[in-house]
């Protein structure tokens, strides 16, 4: 056992100098220096168009998309939202939801945690037969026309130009009408700050060219970000395309920019047939 | 629950989306509006006699004003203690959004309060005047102050008082019905809550707010004067009973039309209210609520108005049910609030709440900001004299 | 001296007059200079937010240090997990440039359950065409080795399929997995 396990590791380390020898000049290509006052910043840009030229935030579009049928429910996004934000236990500015259909008809939902532990384990208190198992990551819509921002009585949510709904720490007087407002319930009270606060689609990576934490994150590519002014961009080509794209609670006229792609209809009429 | 409500709590798996297990307004948010509605309520109570001239009111005037402005006082108490950042509430006035419905309160209450305190200081100026003269040291110049420094009591200065005060009481009763339907509307412009969001929620509060004032003002003017061992004019409590009688049956038709609108209806959302109002709101909603607290005070007034009935009884049936449909609109604040965030937005499942007693905004900080009204009403019976067999109103008030 | 008949209506009027100065003078005041410039919000607060730190990088930032991690990573089937999900944050290790901090390795029972939050086939939801599922104990019983074995005892974290196709090429044995690892 413990000569076979140190032969591995011996050609291990061959292997990967026969690698290195073939390709690691071609990847350091891939590295642009950004320059400026986030020098220390050498990775390459995630989002084409964005560095390098000047932000005009009034000519921006971006879209979120989330294919259901690609997602693992490995909470991999919820991971990497909590540490990018140091967002307080019990509080989720994302998560994954997971939908168990029985033959019966009935619809069970749960999401312990948030689905930062990931979904280690089935369900144990179903009755009938289990015949169909998805997950639905959840996070800020990006309403064209938001609630919270219509409700804020202090401008302390606002939408940014470039179609961004944030929130300003100063201002903000913890009133919580914002999360009474919201459809998607995706605000919450910052029990550290005492602010509202919620998903931002990762505003300040995205403005550095970078993706948002959980789409960066996300092996699966559930989770999409992109640019809809470029039309090479994966999220213009799917918003395109003929394939059934939707969003959340369409009725209340929030309009999302988040757009989920094989959503199912047990996601959006909430209570089950 | 599933056997409450059968068949619907099999498909509602009481999936509750994770940020919705917190209920974010608390026992303050259940407060304020009950506070609000008591001050619009009692504001009523003096106009009926201020401006409608209803006489047998008499007795109550000047106290039902001392009372809204007693409640006034702490109307912004628990709104500051539930805020995350009390220190920066005056961003209300700062920078209202035009588009919140809650940018508006600053302004609306200041406008209310300016108005409420400069109808009593005129109604008063007479009597503080007179008042000032026989005071000495501290309350000589409280006085002063509250008489703007003048001490002019001749019939063209009161002739000009009264018709401020007129005017005042007038432009009072629009301003309260705002103020309280205005904070109807707050929760009934939420669509994202269905239980909150129909344009019955301003009628209904303003209704309650006539009804939970109403009932204040019986109530405590009865149980003060026991205190005082004085009589209690019970013309003016048969005159309120039969108001509270009218406003209340107003009151709770809406209150069941709202139910009973959803109920026929029958949208996607009923379910969920059903579910509600069934479940976790049942004990709250119709045991109390409905039950207790609305229909034994309905039967007793429907009694004390249709009926003869004697003075004495008449007083002390009368507070009963006053202080019953005290606790019933506290109960539908409660049902409202709490019980509109116990809905979770995801459609399939309901969260709980229960209040801790010493948190910030537990149940001790609750009782101190109901019984803090009380002692400022005490304080204020200091400087305003309020009752009509008051001697420093009688020997003055001309 | 008797007051006028109005004095203190015109006290009141002076009074409300002042108070509505005062208060037009701290709302010029007290309102941030960048609100109102894009809507009615604080136009500052935008670049707040785009200030924010950065705490989580890219696969890309992880390169210039662990380039043989990166480049077995990199051909392996786990390429598309980002190394910060098992790892932990960039900003826990790299703060301007420099080492900050250790980011804890993962051993033994930790490894099992970060690989089974995405291969565990009993969560009957996982696509098969994203991804391949196994289900814990079958799996190690079909492949006849002891059932208290870790994952990584024969699947690299980072290049899962390397010591497989490694073994399958030196026994002999073409398989699927071509190319893979």
């Amino acid at each position: 056992m413990e000569s076979s396990k140190f032969a591995i590791d011996k050609d291990r380390r061959t292997f990967v100098k026969n690698v290195l020898k073939g390709t690691i000049a071609g990847s350091l290509l891939l590295v642009i220096p950004m320059g400026g006052a986030s020098g220390s910043l050498e990775v390459p840009a995630q989002i084409p168009g964005i560095r390098g030229r000047k932000y005009d935030m009034f000519k921006q579009r971006f879209a979120f998309i989330v294919n259901i049928t690609r997602c693992i429910g490995c909470g991999s996004c919820c991971v990497a939202d909590k540490r990018e934000y140091n967002v307080p236990d019990g509080y989720y500015r994302t998560w994954v939801e997971r939908y168990i259909k029985d033959f019966d008809g009935n619809v069970y939902v749960d999401c312990p945690n948030g689905g930062l532990d990931g979904y280690q384990t089935p369900r144990a208190d179903i009755p009938g037969k289990v015949r169909d198992t998805f997950f639905v990551p959840k996070l800020c819509n990006m309403c064209k026309k938001p609630s919270c921002v219509q409700v804020c009585p202090v401008g302390a949510t606002f939408k940014t130009p470039d179609g961004f709904v944030l929130v300003d720490k100063e201002r903000c007087v913890g009133c919580g009408y914002c999360i009474q407002a919201c459809p998607y319930s995706v605000r919450f009270l910052n029990p550290v700050t005492h602010t509202a606060d919620k998903c931002t689609w990762c505003y300040h990576r995205v403005r550095k060219g970078l993706l948002p934490a959980c789409v960066n994150v996300c092996p699966a590519n559930a989770r999409k970000f992109g640019d809809l002014n470029d039309p090479e961009s994966e999220v213009t080509r799917i918003l395109a395309s003929p394939d059934v794209i939707t969003v959340l609670k369409p009725e209340l006229g929030n309009m999302p920019a988040l757009y989920y792609e094989g959503l199912r209809r047990e996601v959006v009429y909430e209570c089950g047939p | 629950m599933s056997a409450v409500h059968n068949g619907v709590m099999d498909v509602l798996t009481n999936f509750v989306l994770p940020n919705d297990l917190h209920v974010h307004w608390s026992l303050m948010i259940v407060l304020y509006p009950y506070i609000t509605g008591i001050i619009a309520g009692a504001f009523i109570v003096s106009s009926l006699y201020h401006v409608f001239k209803i006489e047998s009111l008499k007795p109550v005037s000047r106290y039902s004003l001392i009372f809204a402005l007693a409640f006034l006082a702490c109307a912004t108490w628990p709104l500051l203690n539930h805020l995350g950042h009390p220190e920066r509430a005056l961003n209300m006035m700062l920078t209202p959004s035009p588009s919140s419905a809650m940018a508006g309160f600053g302004y609306i209450y200041s406008a209310y309060a300016i108005l409420l305190i400069f109808e009593i200081l005129l109604i008063y100026r007479p009597v503080m005047v007179a008042l000032k003269a026989r005071s000495t040291g501290l309350l000589h110049i409280i006085y002063g102050i509250l008489t703007f420094g003048s001490d002019n009591v001749s019939s063209q200065s009161l002739k000009l008082d009264h018709k401020i005060i007129g005017f005042l009481a007038g432009l009072g009763i629009p301003m309260a019905c705002v103020l309280h339907g205005y904070v109807g509307f707050i929760f009934g412009g939420i669509k994202a809550n269905p239980t909150w969001s129909t344009p019955l929620m301003p009628v209904i509060f303003l209704l309650s707010a006539s009804v939970s004032g109403i009932s204040g003002v019986i109530f405590t003017y009865v149980t003060i004067q026991k205190f005082r061992k004085k009589p209690v004019d019970a013309e003016c409590v048969r005159t309120l009973t039969k108001f509270l009688w009218g406003v209340f049956i107003l009151c709770f038709t809406f209150e069941m039309l709202e139910i009973f609108t959803h109920s026929y209806l029958k949208t996607h959302h009923w379910e969920m209210i059903h579910g509600l109002l069934w479940g976790p709101l049942y004990k709250t909603f119709w045991v109390s609520q409905v039950g207790i607290f609305s229909l034994i005070p309905m039967l007793l007034l429907a009694w004390m108005c249709l009926f003869r009935v004697g003075n004495a009884t008449l007083v002390f049936w009368s507070t009963i049910a006053s202080g019953m449909l005290l606790v019933q609109v506290l109960l539908m604040r409660w049902n409202v609030v709490i019980g509109g965030q116990l809905m979770s937005k995801s459609g399939r499942g309901f969260t709980t709440f229960h209040p801790q007693f010493l948190e910030k905004e537990g149940i001790l900080p609750a009782i101190i900001i109901m019984v803090a009204p009380l002692v400022i009403l005490y304080l204020l019976e200091k400087i305003f004299p309020m009752w009509m067999d008051d001697e420093r109103l009688t020997a003055l008030d001309t | 001296m008797q007051s006028d008949y109005n004095t203190h209506i015109k006290r009141i009027v002076l009074l409300l007059v002042v108070a509505a100065v005062l208060g037009f003078l701290a709302k010029k005041f007290a309102t941030p200079t960048s609100f109102g410039k894009y809507g009615h919000y604080r136009a500052d607060a935008i670049q707040d937010e785009v200030d924010r730190p950065l705490r989580h990088m890219t696969n890309e930032s992880c390169l210039s240090c662990h380039p043989f991690e990166w480049e077995l990573h990199e051909q392996g089937r786990h390429k598309t997990i980002s190394c910060e999900f098992c790892h932990g944050t960039y900003a826990d290790h790299v703060q301007d440039g420099k080492f900050a901090g250790r980011l804890p390795v993962k051993k033994g029972e930790e490894i099992k359950t970060l690989c089974l939050r995405c291969h565990n086939k009993a969560i009957k939801a996982r696509p098969k065409d994203v991804i391949k599922t196994v289900e814990m104990p079958r799996h190690l019983e079909d492949q006849h080795v002891q059932v208290t074995h870790i994952c990584n005892q024969c699947h690299h974290v980072h290049a899962p399929l390397i010591y497989i196709n490694h073994a399958q090429k030196v026994l002999g044995i073409e398989e699927a997995n071509n190319g893979k690892q």
